[in-house]
């Protein structure tokens, strides 16, 4: 592929840029007009005649913008191996993405393009501010052949400069994984995605309860009084049944957008690299070099722990302007497997660490007890007192003893977070690892090896010095790790060591 | 040629000797400080003389705690300025701070992304500098060092460029838009 000329996309490309503006005007621009939305809601007449002039509106101007959009938009692939994006509208934009500075090269199949057989090619440059370049409405083997070009390159680049190359044996099959759509329902009810459907619909809460009332609960509560004879508590069993009612759809919108995002779910691994492809409405190719990822998270939340599974992520280095854990996490260039056993968990990672070895076996160092004193007068006693001192002001001196209870519950938690929390190392080959717990009513790990960190931290307050203590944070390319309350000898000596190994390994960190 | 000899002893950041910020950093944090509770004190002051109202709700003496306040933040920026330092290694450079809760950071050379210089009108004035160093983690990740001299925050800069020119390690430069 030597094509120095500018070449358009295809016409259906259109249809990429519909839904991508659409999309990011519900992301971005929703946000921005609540004010006038809500002045909408409160202060119009015929809000169904208004709203549908304001839709019809909106709709053209977007069809219009993606028109112009696209009539603008120009590719090329030069020889000197750099990505050329010509974009924009009333801003122009010229995008210069050199090969070697592209992490991976995905391939994204939108469910309007398989008519079609088109793809999206997506350019990731993780640690850029413009982390993600995307040639919409292409031919798959034209995105194939690109994907070949920049890796080609960038194995020539990696020789050229003689940094040592990690290798493994060359294996004929690639190890898959496939994780069944019943499966991914079950992440449905594991993730937090049900609490974030609740909370986006948190400004409209006051406006939805308003209207429940009027239309359902006041005639469930009719119902109630006349079928079962309740009096008193006939309105106090409505609202229950509503709000039951509201979390089961919320737990329902959760499972539907897990499966949006993980239909037939597929992983391969051969030759140090991930290729996983899910999704319903876009199928997504998504390729992640083992070099490149930077940390393992083994999540098991409680709704996990009874269903007994896991949940594998492995992130990449995200991107430089935003929050760290945040970033990689929601980064579409996550590898993410949502829902896996314990066998599947060892199995994945025993192709990342070939020393994986059950983490419930290792040797974690524990915090020092202080840190359980610490948090049961920061979490306990205070939050205690504070609530008794509630009860008794708005309710009766009997109350009081509902305190009793908050601190019985909050006191359960601190106990169980400070068992869980701990670090381990590992050595294996020459490399050292290391594995940070951290947990509750779950349980966390980060895996991650030492070299791999950006930066160390060590942090103690008066009263920590005076009893010796120290906390250490552990900065990646991904998130950040920290052990609390560790004795602060053992805090320098693991800050000593993990800069010795930043510094002191040659090979490259992603 | 393949070694693996034993550690015996790991370079200690305990026994790093720390630099003071610039000897004007104190006024750069006192002048910032200044700049905004004065005006904010002006204008409480102001509300509580022309609103009866307010002017109920706020007795006389609570108007003296304001500039206590002021005084005492000011005391704990005087012992919070001396309480941060600076070390440059030959591999990393280390930044402590903090007075209640004193926390050291190391960010080894070789993960900063890129560095940036940024001075206000203040910081001119006093011939001062704030030094950004950005490395991968994010932005809670990045090291700002304020109060060095723009000589100081220069010659780090020019440390850091050159260390990763002399270890050969590809630097991650924003992609060119």
């Amino acid at each position: 592929m030597s094509d120095q000329q500018w070449q358009r996309v295809s016409p259906w490309a259109l249809l990429y840029f519909i839904v991508h503006f659409a999309l990011r005007f519900i992301k971005d621009g929703l946000l921005n007009l609540l004010p006038i939305l809500v002045l909408f809601v409160t202060q119009v007449e015929q809000k169904l005649f208004w709203g549908q002039i304001a839709a019809a509106v909106a709709s053209l101007v977007l069809v219009l913008y993606a028109f112009a959009y696209y009539r603008n938009f120009k590719y090329c692939i030069t020889d000197g191996h750099e990505i050329l994006l010509n974009k924009g509208v009333f801003k122009k934009e010229r995008l210069t993405l050199k090969f070697a500075r592209v992490q991976n090269v995905n391939i994204a199949e939108p469910f309007y393009f398989q008519p079609v057989n088109l793809v999206n090619c997506i350019f990731d440059a993780a640690g850029s501010s413009a982390q993600e370049a995307v040639i919409p409405g292409v031919k798959l083997s034209y995105a194939e052949q690109v994907r070949e070009q920049v890796m080609a390159f960038k194995a020539q680049l990696q020789q050229q400069e003689q940094l040592p190359v990690e290798h493994s044996e060359a294996t004929d099959k690639p190890k898959t994984l496939t994780i069944s759509n019943a499966e991914i329902a079950k992440f449905g009810l594991m993730s937090n995605m049900a609490i974030l459907a609740l909370a986006a619909l948190a400004p409209f809460m006051n406006m939805i309860f308003e209207y429940l009332e009027k239309t359902i609960i006041n005639r469930l509560e009719a119902m109630l009084i006349e079928q079962a004879a309740f009096v008193g508590s006939a309105a106090a069993i409505a609202v229950l049944i509503m709000v039951v009612a509201i979390v089961l759809c919320a737990i329902l919108l959760s499972v539907v957008m897990a499966l949006v995002r993980f239909f037939n779910f597929q992983l391969y691994f051969q030759d140090d690299k991930f290729k996983r492809v899910a999704g319903l409405f876009e199928r997504q190719q998504l390729s992640i070099s083992v070099s490149k990822i930077q940390s393992v998270q083994i999540k098991q939340n409680i709704i996990a722990r009874l269903l007994n599974r896991y949940t594998l992520i492995c992130p990449q280095v995200s991107s430089g302007g935003v929050t760290a854990g945040v970033a990689a996490h929601k980064n579409k260039q996550t590898l993410v497997m949502p829902v896996i056993t314990k066998e599947q968990v060892q199995a994945v990672c025993g192709w990342l660490f070939p020393w994986f070895v059950d983490l419930t076996e290792l040797n974690f160092i524990k915090p020092e007890r202080a840190l359980l004193y610490k948090n049961t007068f920061l979490y306990v006693i205070l939050p205690t007192v504070f609530s008794a001192l509630i009860f008794n002001t708005l309710f009766d001196a009997a109350t009081i003893l509902w305190s009793i209870v908050v601190g019985l519950v909050l006191m359960i938690g601190v106990f169980l977070n400070f068992q869980k929390t701990g670090v381990a190392l590992y050595q294996h080959d020459g490399r050292f690892f290391a594995v940070f717990k951290t947990g509750m009513l779950g349980v966390q790990y980060r895996v991650f090896e030492i070299y791999k960190a950006q930066s160390v931290t060590t942090i103690s307050t008066y009263l920590m010095r005076r009893s010796q203590l120290k906390s250490l944070y552990i900065q990646l390319a991904s998130g950040s790790v920290s052990m609390p309350y560790l004795k602060a000898e053992l805090a320098e000596q693991l800050a000593d060591f993990a800069l010795y190994e930043i510094e002191g390994v040659e090979r490259n960190w992603f | 040629m393949f070694s693996n000899q034993q550690i015996e002893t790991l370079p200690k950041h305990q026994t790093i000797q720390f630099q003071p910020l610039a000897d004007n950093a104190i006024w750069h944090v006192q002048l910032n400080w200044l700049l905004f509770y004065v005006p904010l004190m002006a204008v409480i002051i102001a509300v509580r003389h022309f609103n009866p109202a307010v002017s109920q709700a706020i007795a006389t003496p609570w108007l003296l705690v304001l500039p206590l306040l002021v005084i005492l933040s000011m005391i704990y920026n005087l012992y919070s300025v001396r309480a941060k330092g600076v070390a440059v290694r030959e591999h990393d450079i280390a930044f402590k701070r903090g007075l209640i809760w004193q926390q050291t950071t190391l960010l080894p050379i070789s993960r900063v992304q890129h560095t940036e210089i940024h001075r206000g009108p203040i910081e001119r004035k006093l011939g001062l500098a704030t030094l950004r160093l950005y490395s991968a983690g994010g932005m809670s990740a990045d090291l700002h060092i304020s109060g060095l001299t723009d000589e100081q925050c220069n010659d780090v800069r020019q440390f850091v460029q050159s260390y990763g020119d002399n270890a050969l390690i590809p630097e991650n430069e924003l992609a060119d838009e």
